[in-house]
């Protein structure tokens, strides 16, 4: 009798325990938040209010925020800016999930194309009240750049930076081969001339040693510039048609042309990892590249580089003049438990004062900074700002669901030709074009039902 | 029903000592089974309420969908090339690993390492040996004279590759035949030698049917995990070149937060679940042909 007691009390010590280990609630977030290295730990004066900050850059990225986050926390001593920060495709999938679980962070970094899905949730501020309350005034950016963050007319998120594309070339590789650099205004022949003239076996062991041009590979947003220089466009003003559009003569030359680089000219190196960003090539950055066109993001990099003497020029015309947007922005989580401190946080974040530390990652939004003698008078700058001139609205902006119908077939589409130089471009195309079409088309079904 | 106290007793001590993994399986577990269930009825982006669509996940949606066709095959060709190979693999690990040479409990921990560390970090070492232009794994082949494969950037091949990657974790399988292959009485191997019996012939006739219930339990284990692959293939190929690695488990995992239908994701869940159970059920059932416990009498 007495083992059965003894052990019936154990029992129930044990469950004892571990209830009360359930109970225990954690001082930080359920969701495990990676706060980078410059965080300060909770204060524990009362009143302190304590913000959250997410955003996907990483590495070295992580230092303008840190920086400025140092800078508003001092000009403010009320308040404490925590940043987490998740690099990569993982980004949106733990912002997503924190929103579900209401401990979204109070400020958030957004890139352009999320803007509709995540505005369409609810899941941001409309941010009017907030600038009215602090006298801010949106026109201290440069025209065009509230766009991407204003969904229906109302405006959800500040301008962080933005890129357009270019074509970075290395004059030293050029000087080598006696071509002349590229000016502005050349078209899809002077590239293909160029980067032909460029592609050389130097050492004669059958293999190309040096490569024209470092293309972007099975990266979907930039092929949008390619579509538009070709005068198409991947999908109809109406947001309702792939076919027709993905399909068009105009978007057929753009993938035949740009597959021809990689397959039939062979002056663009295979891609390195189509799972990585862009293709995961390194080509350029160890001269092995005389040409890329990408973003301005490694910009500073290359310029840092021994490999390269850099130099950038605008992107090749075909049929159009053409370019596109790739823009970054603040937007307050509408779950947030401080809006007048997330607010204030916000404009100081995306305010022309911390542009002055954005503008050695990216373009600055704000006139101010943007028209410095130190910003404009960069050369580099001015033909990235120039290609502002010469946008086409990103594909994104037509419609909702491009990330969920026409995306993945336009990647799987871009894989194929890439990998298989005997692919029938136009029917890889055509074939794209039903696969986005039919999932549109499942999806407003479904949303009709 | 008459229990005594003392049954009654003991019975609730019983509960007691469960109870935490009772509960815990119950919340943890059950509960949020029986909710993806409910949820595979559904349509939802995780933000907004969900929205009942009944039956349109399994009967509209499912059959229609190319990548979920193409995700299956995926599984089940890796799972019928990776599930014979592990089990013999490990077997031959175990066998190996039993001799007794110095230095062989090193290796024993070493074989089991990979199991018990991190995925991720062993897919990037992966990734960089199988770089086609610089990894160790082509630059081998060409000292043979051989131009290695574009690996996981081939269609063709990216599978393949995937499978090689996975021999890392015959660990497991290994760990477990060793127990089975200790519990095989020594007696048996002497009897054996004493009738005239040829090593090789030691092995068929004693070694393996007595190993049967370790394979049995080895199978079943393998098929379970093998067809929920992910880590591995999200982390190298991320279902590419061409949907050719889309495993099933990570097209889940797209279509929750890439596109965001929990719903569909759910639905898919639950079509892996049965999937599972019924080749778990099927492979129990065989145990009646070729497993065979000692002590049972055997079939004439």
């Amino acid at each position: 009798m007495k083992h059965n007691t003894v052990r019936l009390l154990l029992a129930a010590s044990l469950v004892l325990l571990v209830a009360l280990s359930a109970c225990y609630a954690p001082a930080t977030p359920a969701t495990a938040p990676e706060p980078a290295a410059g965080e300060e730990p909770a204060a524990e004066e009362p009143g302190t209010v304590i913000l959250r900050a997410g955003t996907g850059d990483s590495g070295e990225g992580l230092n303008p925020h840190q920086s400025i986050i140092a800078d508003f926390e001092d000009q403010n001593p009320g308040i404490l800016v925590q940043l987490e920060a998740i690099a990569g495709r993982d980004y949106y999938t733990r912002i997503l999930t924190q929103i579900a679980a209401d401990r979204a962070p109070d400020v958030m970094n957004i890139g352009d194309d999320a803007v509709p899905s995540f505005v369409s949730t609810g899941a941001f501020l409309p941010l009017d009240e907030c600038l009215a309350s602090l006298d801010f005034d949106p026109s201290v950016y440069l025209p065009g750049l509230l766009d991407p963050g204003t969904v229906d007319g109302q405006l959800y998120f500040l301008p962080k930076d933005y890129s357009t594309l270019a074509v970075y070339y290395n004059k030293a590789i050029f000087d080598a081969a006696g071509v002349p650099y590229p000016e502005d205004g050349w078209t899809w022949d002077d590239l293909l001339t160029t980067a032909q003239a460029l592609t050389q076996d130097t050492d004669g062991d059958g293999q190309t040693d040096i490569y024209g041009i470092q293309l972007p590979a099975n990266w979907t947003t930039g092929f949008e510039y390619w579509v538009a220089a070709a005068g198409g466009s991947l999908i109809s003003e109406d947001g309702a048609s792939y076919v027709g559009y993905m399909d068009s003569p105009e978007a057929i030359r753009a993938a035949q042309f740009y597959a021809d680089l990689y397959n039939e000219y062979a002056v663009a190196p295979p891609p390195a990892d189509l799972s990585a960003f862009g293709g995961g090539n390194s080509d350029f950055d160890t001269g092995k590249a005389a040409m890329r066109i990408f973003g301005r993001w490694p910009q500073a990099g290359m310029l840092e580089n021994p490999n390269i003497d850099l130099g950038v020029v605008g992107t090749p015309s075909d049929a159009v003049e053409a370019n596109i947007l790739f823009w970054g922005g603040f937007g307050i989580a509408s779950t947030t438990e401080h809006p007048a401190e997330a607010c204030k946080f916000l404009s100081y974040y995306a305010g022309p004062e911390a542009a002055k530390t954005w503008k050695d990652w990216a373009l600055p939004a704000a006139i101010e900074v943007a028209e410095s003698p130190e910003v404009a008078g960069d050369p580099f700058n001015a033909v990235w700002i120039d290609e502002l001139g010469k946008l086409k609205p990103r594909a994104y902006t037509f419609t909702p669901f491009w990330n969920e119908t026409a995306d993945p077939a336009l990647r799987k589409a871009l894989e194929t030709i890439l990998i298989d130089p005997t692919a029938d471009v136009a029917a890889v195309m055509q074939q794209a074009a039903q696969e986005a079409q039919s999932a549109l088309d499942e999806l407003l079904a479904e949303q009709g039902g | 029903m008459h229990m005594t106290r003392a049954r009654r007793r003991e019975a609730l001590a019983f509960y007691l000592c469960i109870s935490p993994w009772l509960i815990g399986f119950i919340f943890l577990t059950v509960g949020p089974m029986l909710y993806s269930l409910y949820i595979s009825f559904t349509r939802w982006d995780l933000l907004t309420d969900p929205v009942w669509v009944g039956l349109r996940n399994y009967t509209v949606k499912m059959p229609n969908d190319e990548r979920f066709w193409q995700s299956l095959k995926v599984t089940v060709l890796f799972t019928l090339a990776y599930v014979p190979l592990e089990l013999i693999g490990g077997l031959a690990l175990a066998l190996l690993v039993q001799s007794r040479i110095r230095g062989i409990r090193l290796f024993r921990t070493i074989f089991y390492l990979p199991t018990v560390l991190a995925g991720v970090a062993f897919v990037v070492v992966w990734l960089w040996m199988l770089d086609p232009r610089g990894g160790l794994v082509n630059l081998i082949l060409a000292r043979f004279g051989v131009v290695g494969p574009r690996w996981l950037l081939d269609p063709d091949w990216a599978l393949s590759a995937l499978i090689m990657m996975s021999f890392w974790g015959w660990g497991r399988a290994m760990v477990i035949y060793l127990a089975g292959l200790q519990a095989i009485p020594g007696e048996l191997y002497e009897a054996a030698a004493i009738d005239g019996a040829s090593g090789w012939t030691r092995f068929w006739r004693v070694t393996i049917p007595l190993l049967t219930p370790t394979i049995f339990f080895n199978l079943i284990l393998s098929i379970i995990s093998t067809f929920q692959s992910f880590t591995n293939a999200f982390v190298a190929t991320n279902g590419g070149p061409l949907d050719s690695t889309l495993f099933y488990v990570l097209y889940l995992y797209k279509q929750a937060f890439e596109f965001r239908a929990m719903g569909y994701a759910s639905a898919l869940a639950w079509v892996l679940f049965v999937i599972i159970l019924a080749l778990t059920l099927v492979v129990l059932r065989s145990q009646r042909f070729w497993v065979f416990y000692a002590g049972e009498r055997s079939d004439g």
